[in-house]
């Protein structure tokens, strides 16, 4: 479909990823700048963006995998904004088909017309709006709330923080680990592995090896999960 | 309504300026944050409007507006309570600028989170100090600007790019998931195993309970929040009782 790939979607796709890309520059200057005011030196500046850097590749190539099955579906311009803002590879299959089904077809289906189209672009972009709306206009009173509780009780706050990590990863990793034996061992692999690097690093002092922790565990629990695949 | 709430801040953001010295520079962070994120996410926001509405009205392919209510309302049901569960749960650990950056750049779990606390484990900050809020948002940035520019390499690119991994490897990404939340659980856990447990067998029990499928991770975080916070009272007291 000639519309789906049309340059006005191109301009606006590629103006809201500039977007995405202009917010984490400004976010790592004034990041930058107020870290002396936090306790961190530039060294540990450089250190924090390079880890940032570090851990980030494994999980963006895990996500441009899943694009591909996007691509075909979407389009490449409406594939990049949706998938560059907000959403995820999942939330946006299922919300194309909501849209599609809204207008009374199926995605990619019989009677998959430019309107059925334009009712499933309307769909992801309201749908996905909430997220932005929510954060646009209640981010500020929850950071009231957070300064507060801290001027109050900074222990709290360092309980709530780790607390609240822990919880989400326990709930994420459990949700994983029941799709199946290799599931689980590549979590367990993965999870042992960077409690070895951590005490490694802890006990010898090699600070690049606690940057280089995440990507190392993953590529481990990776392996290990085909390993285990191989082997049922 | 929002361009107003924009335009207060951004005067805010000069009279900050003016008397820079007299606020501290994590006061003058959290304001530039709240200006710069909100900024950004209204532009996204007004830019994704204009997309269907540029189909609907210039290219004049408007389905009505039933199908797209219809849309809308099938979207929400589906998982709109997490527009306002996700940015409450995830903020203890985001902190103010964290939230703007993940909820506009996405993929919250599965990137943001474990580079944002892989930078602060990385410069030994504790969780919940301005340290840590720091390099959280430092690794945050890089995070979202490292998956932003793969995903348009990979859409220019197309699936050519892919075919340059080989297909085992692409094979092993089937586990990239257990693999990041197991390394994140693993992280934290390893100065308090105990805490990690707990958080693990909380997970178990929410997961195979009756609670709706989209409130669990709430519930999950909710219960872990109350247990640690009640042992680590608890260790307190045992120390006060001591001395």
């Amino acid at each position: 479909m000639s519309l789906a790939n049309s340059p006005v979607l191109w301009i606006i796709a590629l103006f809201i990823i500039g977007m995405v890309i202009f917010q984490a520059i400004i976010f790592y200057r004034i990041a930058k700048e107020a870290a002396p005011a936090a306790g961190l030196n530039q060294e540990e500046v450089k250190r924090a963006a390079r880890t940032g850097f570090i851990s980030s590749i494994g999980p963006s190539f895990g996500i441009a995998i899943v694009i591909i099955s996007l691509l075909a579906l979407l389009g490449s311009p409406i594939t990049l904004m949706r998938i560059g803002i907000v959403g995820s590879a999942a939330t946006e299959t299922a919300a194309a088909q909501i849209g599609a089904n809204a207008f009374g077809v199926d995605l990619g289906g019989d009677g998959f017309n430019m309107q059925a189209f334009t009712t499933m672009v309307w769909t992801m972009c309201l749908g996905g709006m909430g997220w932005l709306l929510f954060t646009l206009f209640f981010t500020k009173s929850l950071g009231k709330t957070e300064s507060k509780v801290r001027k109050k009780n900074p222990k709290v706050m360092a309980v709530v923080s780790l607390a609240a990590m822990l919880g989400a990863f326990g709930y994420l990793l459990t949700e994983q680990m029941v799709n199946g034996l290799n599931y689980a061992v590549a979590a367990v692999v993965s999870l042992t592995i960077m409690v070895v690097i951590m005490k490694v690093a802890d006990r010898t002092n090699i600070s690049w090896l606690r940057e280089w922790s995440l990507g190392i565990s993953m590529v481990f629990g990776m392996v290990g999960g085909s390993l285990m695949t191989t082997l049922m | 309504m929002a361009l107003e709430n924009v335009s207060n801040t951004a005067a805010g953001k000069l009279s900050v300026e003016s008397s820079v010295n007299a606020m501290t520079g994590m006061e003058s962070f959290h304001n530039k944050s709240h200006f710069w994120g909100r900024l950004t996410l209204l532009l996204v926001i007004i830019a994704s409007i204009s997309l269907p509405m540029y189909l609907s009205f210039v290219v004049g392919a408007h389905p009505g507006w039933g199908p797209i209510l219809g849309g809308l309302l099938g979207y929400a049901a589906f998982i709109g309570v997490l527009w306002f569960i996700e940015p409450i749960t995830y903020f203890p650990v985001l902190g103010v600028a964290g939230t703007y950056i993940a909820f506009l750049s996405g993929n919250i779990a599965n990137l943001c989170l474990p580079s944002s606390s892989a930078a602060q484990k990385a410069v030994g900050a504790e969780p919940g100090t301005e340290k840590a809020e720091i390099a959280g948002v430092l690794g945050i940035s890089l995070a979202s600007l490292t998956n932003t520019v793969v995903i348009l390499a990979t859409v220019l690119g197309g699936a050519y790019v892919i075919t340059l991994v080989p297909e085992s490897i692409q094979g092993s990404f089937q586990f990239v998931l257990p693999a990041i939340f197991g390394a994140v659980l693993g992280q934290f856990a390893f100065r308090t195993p105990t805490y990690g447990g707990i958080a693990l067998v909380i997970g178990l029990l929410v997961f195979f309970s009756p609670v709706p499928s989209l409130l669990k991770i709430l519930t999950t975080v909710a219960l872990t929040i109350a247990l640690i916070y009640y042992f680590e009272k608890r260790k307190d007291d045992r120390q006060r009782v001591n001395q």
